[in-house]
């Protein structure tokens, strides 16, 4: 025993208790320093080198960022009518991993396609994303939501889930006028991004800025309490006021849908009315356009052709269909002029001096160029010998070849450009086309030449047409047609005015009076008077043109008129076309001059251009009745006939008790007025005759006859009118001295 | 005899008398305690630190550092549980009142046995590691909790058998390390009863499977037997011993569970596919909450990384959230308490007038600086997750009222410590 404790002793050199001592000073030192010291060395890494970066990591996980949605600007015609505008809705969002079992996701699930009238399945998959942000519907209304929140409170009450359904804020767009300029303003997707027009073109300031919402929260995606928020309000859209004005956009909608109703047209129609001074877009009608509300709807027979194709043509035939139904055919589609494109010709003979007054031009009906086949005028017998307003009011193509002739391809080319027909307007509007000539650089045949200069083989859109149409009449300033004349931000504060723009002066002031001057001379008291309003002075001319396209085997046209008023001094400018009209007939002069005379009818009193007469237009202008009751039937008669009006006395009493036309109703110069001195005599009726197919002299004395008064509409200075219509059915029983309107039109007109 | 001289031996008497009795009071005040000669006539001062020092006979400063431990813990498992609590049970306050009744009682308990005569331990021993063996046995046909067999008992008031399995190991080894002490030097009575030890204990370990504790069982092992005097040899023929079964549990793929939990060790940052985003979520989690909180940390209660972000913070990952509250200094400060404790119970222990005191103290002291340090390698990412708690801090009633049982040993020890003698 005590040779092994020296044995030991030797060998340790120390004693049993040193060693103990001894081991457990290292063990210490093994602990505290080797242990404790790695710990706190990757504390110090972690904490203190790469601290920031760790929290970086943290924080992104612990902050969530909510978009709020910027309400979208509203969209103003000129004068502040809503055309287009946002309102509050709500989308309704889940967070299905809140979900504790099976029935929940069931009966939620259930609840929610019931309210919000989808497909159960459907909704039952969302509710099985582990996820806590699955759209379910969006731009839901107040009523839906009014449900929604009960079904909150239920789904409270019953399983103790708060956070499963949300309804976040969102916003709709309304279009209070439904289809009205459609092509013009455009529509939004789901994401309230503009899809086409306006919406499209002005998306960046419709749109506003999206605002922000961050927030901390805890991993479940519920706030943290801890104190972190910040908030980025959300800017609401800027507002945009177009030049369009509503009132004239639904005069031009209501007659242009009219003139593809009366005259069959096939393939739409368009209208532009530009403010010839400053090219602003006032109407700019395609029809026929869509809902805005419900932009997806194609017309019904549309849609009946569709259904009836085999299902996997449906798909790309839908979407054919619509982009048709959208497509701007007054910017995106190109077509031949036509007539109305001598206008052009014309202005720019003058302007380079090759033609005057003086001028003759000989027509035999048809014309040959170079070996090409004969041209033939429309008037196959020829006109003969004529001056240059002649040639324009005969439409003839001979003479125009040989002003075209006079001009050359080079001038030709030149002034093309200079009308801006090789270029885009740069109207603010998405999908404007490009116009086709004959050659990229200008160069053309005889032959192209020849018919250019009657508006043939060239394509262009309606918008440069119009634009070119107006720089003839505002002295001769090619200007850039616009839509939005003004930007203003949410608070109503101007952004940005839009200023017109002028590009250059294509035709001297001198040759643009000239021009107003034939243009007007044409469309009245020329050759045709398929463009006149009385009282107005109208500048215009009519085309139709050929489509290279044709259906069944016949020609296709384009019926057209392109003019403007007043032409003394023009303020508004309008090209009407209509595109293969099938019906009686598919001559611009008279498929789109009633319609050109409609609109402006009632455009140029609205826009308070003074109407003024002619003595002898003053007999068929409508006056208004005087007040004659309660006077003595002989004062009665006397101060009737001093006012010009012929009177006719009912009944046996000696004062006058009632009359007709009523005070301030609408009665034609030197009508006749009915004085009824008692009351049994009111019952008397009087038959309306038939008024139509007759001269004014012929209606107004079967009106007088037939003891009505007969208002004469839009007869021509010219006496080569007709009646073609009357506002009161013939047979109609009426009283005695009703006032019929009774519209006129040209007789035989087909000077294209 | 002179009357005087009487009188003088009377009063010699009477001296005696009164030292004597006032010795058997102190004796009787102090139980088993015996002052030393020396330390008396002592200055006042000195006399008054004594009394501060030792005051309930126990070792004053070790207990106050387990009470700033406890009380600190607390205070950070109720900051970092109380959103958890809130969320999946509905009451902040959830893991916080149960932590503080198992306080309450652990500390009694602590108190109890720091009276308790820990040599009635030195002969149950191996009594003690047959129960924890049988302890084991019996997790094994219980029915398993994530697919791991841990836990004995009933909903909470449970306690994982590994508990008992550390402390009978170290229990164990004391009670052989002071019974041979002075045969230590022989493989036979070291390496030898280590190795079987060990092995009966690891095997049962990994059957659960609870793979840390076995690690930590195999540092106690070593640890113990290192400082009862084994040969240093043995310790790297034990390290190559541990080595080949690890191969060969891994060719026999008994390491799947281990493997599974280790994957992405060390990738928490740097996951490449979503399986390992998953596996990585609460390491890399932690290490977000640990390098939020920087120098100063975010303030106490502050975490964000407690939003549900860190799974179960208020268990094993709770030292993360203290880094994020209380920053590097405040992680460092509580790092120097342990260490405080660590040194305390050491040297405390290596006063108590025998061997087994000595052994048993320095081993349950030990014990508790390597889970500390094992826990933060887990949490910083230096260690594959395999769920190691932190002492004092994490939540667990069991381990908790376990581990305040444990100090009061060491208290007891302390007891027989003789403080002012080196």
């Amino acid at each position: 025993m005590a040779k092994n404790y020296v044995k030991y002793h030797k060998k340790t050199d120390v004693g049993p208790n040193q060693r103990l001592r001894r081991r457990s000073v290292f063990l210490i030192l093994l602990i505290l320093v080797a242990g404790f010291g790695a710990v706190i060395a990757r504390l110090a890494y972690l904490q203190l080198v790469q601290g920031s970066y760790l929290q970086e990591k943290a924080v992104e996980q612990q902050l969530t960022d909510t978009t709020v949605s910027a309400k979208r600007g509203t969209i103003y015609d000129t004068n502040g009518k809503v055309l287009a505008q946002s309102a509050s809705v709500w989308k309704v969002v889940l967070a299905p991993a809140y979900f504790e079992t099976e029935e929940q996701r069931v009966q939620v699930a259930k609840d929610l396609a019931e309210i919000l009238e989808l497909d159960e399945n459907d909704v039952y998959e969302k509710t099985k994303q582990n996820s806590y942000y699955v759209v379910v519907k969006r731009k839901i209304e107040s009523d839906t939501r009014e449900e929604i929140i009960k079904l909150q409170e239920k789904i409270e009450e019953e399983y103790n889930l708060s956070n499963v359904i949300q309804l976040l804020d969102d916003y709709r767009r309304y279009y209070p006028y439904n289809d009205l300029a459609s092509s013009v303003i455009g529509f939004t997707g789901s994401d309230d991004q503009g899809l086409e027009g306006v919406e499209y073109q002005y998306d960046s300031y419709l749109t506003g800025t999206p605002g922000r919402i961050v927030t901390a929260q805890n991993a479940n995606g519920t706030d943290m309490p801890f104190q972190y928020e910040q908030n980025v309000k959300a800017e609401d859209g800027n507002s945009i006021y177009l030049t369009i004005d509503e009132t004239i956009q639904s005069i031009c909608e209501k007659y242009m849908k009219k003139g593809i109703e009366d005259n069959a047209v096939a393939n739409r129609g368009v209208c532009i009315a530009m403010d010839v001074d400053t090219g602003a877009i006032l109407a700019m009608v395609t029809v026929g356009g869509y809902d805005l509300n419900n932009p997806y709807k194609l017309p019904e027979n549309t849609q009946k052709e569709i259904d009836a194709l085999p299902k996997d043509k449906q798909g790309s035939a839908t979407s054919a269909a619509l982009s048709q139904m959208w497509r701007n055919k007054a910017i995106s589609d190109t077509y031949y002029p036509g007539s109305v494109f001598k206008i052009i010709t014309a202005s720019m003979a003058l302007n380079e001096g090759v033609v005057d007054d003086n001028s003759t031009f000989y027509c035999n009906g048809s014309m040959t160029i170079a070996d090409a086949k004969p041209i033939h005028c429309h008037l196959l017998s020829g006109h003969g010998t004529q001056n240059f307003t002649q040639a324009i009011c005969n439409s003839c193509n001979p003479a125009f070849i040989q002003i075209g002739q006079k001009v050359g391809t080079e001038k030709y080319w030149q002034y093309y450009q200079s009308f801006g027909f090789s270029e885009r307007t740069g109207i603010d509007l998405p999908g404007e086309s490009e116009d086709i000539f004959f050659s990229q650089d200008g160069s053309m045949t005889s032959v192209d030449l020849a018919v250019a200069s009657f508006g043939q083989g060239i394509s262009i859109t309606p918008i440069q047409m119009i634009t070119a149409c107006a720089s003839v009449a505002n002295g001769g300033y090619l200007v850039q047609p616009y839509v939005v004349r003004q930007i203003v931000n949410s608070e109503g504060n101007v952004i940005e005015n839009v200023d017109n723009k002028i590009k250059r002066q294509v035709i001297s002031k001198e040759v643009s009076d000239k021009m107003n001057e034939i243009l007007e001379y044409n469309s009245t008291t020329g050759g045709a008077n398929n463009g006149y309003i009385a009282g107005y002075r109208v500048a215009g001319k009519t085309g139709t043109s050929e489509k290279l396209t044709s259906t069944n085997g016949s020609e296709d046209y384009i019926a057209s008129f392109c003019g403007y008023a007043p032409a003394d001094d023009p303020k508004i400018a309008m090209l009407v076309f209509f595109d293969t009209p099938t019906g009686a007939s598919y001559y611009g002069s008279q498929v789109s001059s009633p319609v050109f005379i409609n609109i402006m009818s009632e455009v140029l009193p609205y826009l308070q251009v003074q109407a003024e007469y002619s003595d002898e237009e003053m007999q068929y202008v409508d006056t208004t009745a005087g007040a004659y009751v309660g006077m003595s039937v002989e004062e009665a008669k006397s101060k009737a006939t001093e006012a010009g009006f012929t009177t006719t006395v009912k009944g046996d009493g000696d004062k006058v008790v009632s009359q007709i036309p009523a005070v301030s109703a609408k009665i034609p110069n030197g009508g006749n007025i009915v004085l009824y001195t008692d009351s049994s005599s009111e019952k008397e009726k009087v038959t309306v005759p038939d008024l139509v197919g007759y001269s004014i002299s012929e209606v107004n004395s079967i009106a007088s006859n037939s003891g009505v008064n007969a208002s004469i509409s839009n007869a021509g200075a010219s006496s080569a009118v007709v009646s073609v219509s009357q506002d009161i059915e013939p047979g109609k029983e009426v009283s005695p001295g009703t006032v019929v309107t009774v519209k006129f039109a040209a007789s035989e007109t087909l000077n294209d | 005899m002179t009357s005087f001289q009487s009188m003088v031996l009377r009063a010699d008497v009477n001296r005696i008398y009164d030292e004597k009795y006032r010795d058997e009071q102190h004796y009787k005040s102090e139980k088993r305690f015996i002052r030393p000669e020396k330390n008396r006539g002592r200055d006042k001062k000195n006399k008054k630190r004594g009394w501060i020092v030792r005051g309930m006979g126990i070792d004053l400063p070790f207990c106050l550092i387990i009470l700033v431990l406890l009380i600190i813990g607390m205070i950070m498992m109720f900051s970092a549980s109380y959103p958890v609590a809130y969320y999946t049970m509905n009451d902040s306050y959830y893991y916080l009142k149960r932590q503080l009744i198992f306080a309450v009682i652990g500390v009694a308990v602590m108190l109890g046995l720091s009276f308790f005569n820990y040599n009635k331990l030195h002969k149950i021993a191996p009594l003690v590691l047959g129960i924890s063996y049988v302890a084991l046995l019996l997790v094994l046909v219980l029915p398993s909790n994530n697919g791991v067999h841990r836990w004995i008992g009933v909903g909470t008031f449970g306690i994982q058998a590994s508990e008992i399995t550390k402390f009978a190991i170290v229990l164990f080894f004391a009670h052989w390390g002071s019974k041979y002490y002075n045969k230590m030097q022989y493989a036979k009575y070291s390496i030898v009863p280590g190795v079987i030890i060990f092995g009966t204990t690891a095997m049962l370990l990994i059957l659960e499977p609870h793979f840390s504790c076995t690690v930590i069982v195999f540092i106690l092992t070593v640890l113990m037997l290192y400082i009862s005097g084994m040969r240093v040899k043995y310790i790297a023929v034990g390290a190559v011993g541990i080595i080949a079964v690890i191969i060969v549990l891994w060719l026999t793929g008994g390491l799947g569970y281990a493997m599974t939990r280790m994957g992405g060790w060390g990738q928490a940052l740097v996951y490449t596919d979503e399986t390992m985003w998953q596996d990585t979520w609460q390491t890399r989690n932690s290490l977000y909450a640990i390098g939020s909180g920087g120098l100063w940390g975010l303030g106490l209660g502050q975490s964000r990384q407690k939003y549900l972000y860190l799974p179960e913070p208020q268990n094993d990952f709770v030292f993360a959230i203290v880094c994020e509250e209380l920053g590097f200094i405040g992680a460092v400060i509580i790092l120097l308490i342990f260490a405080l404790l660590v040194w305390r119970g050491i040297t405390l222990s290596l006063r108590a007038k025998d061997k087994f005191g000595k052994l048993l103290g320095i081993g349950l002291t030990a014990q508790i600086g390597l889970q500390v340090i094992l826990n933060i390698l887990v949490i910083t990412d230096w260690l594959p997750n395999t769920g190691i708690s932190l002492p004092f801090f994490s939540y667990g009633g069991s381990s908790l009222i376990m581990l305040l049982a444990q100090m009061g040993l060491v208290l007891s020890i302390s007891r027989t410590a003789n403080i002012e003698k080196q």
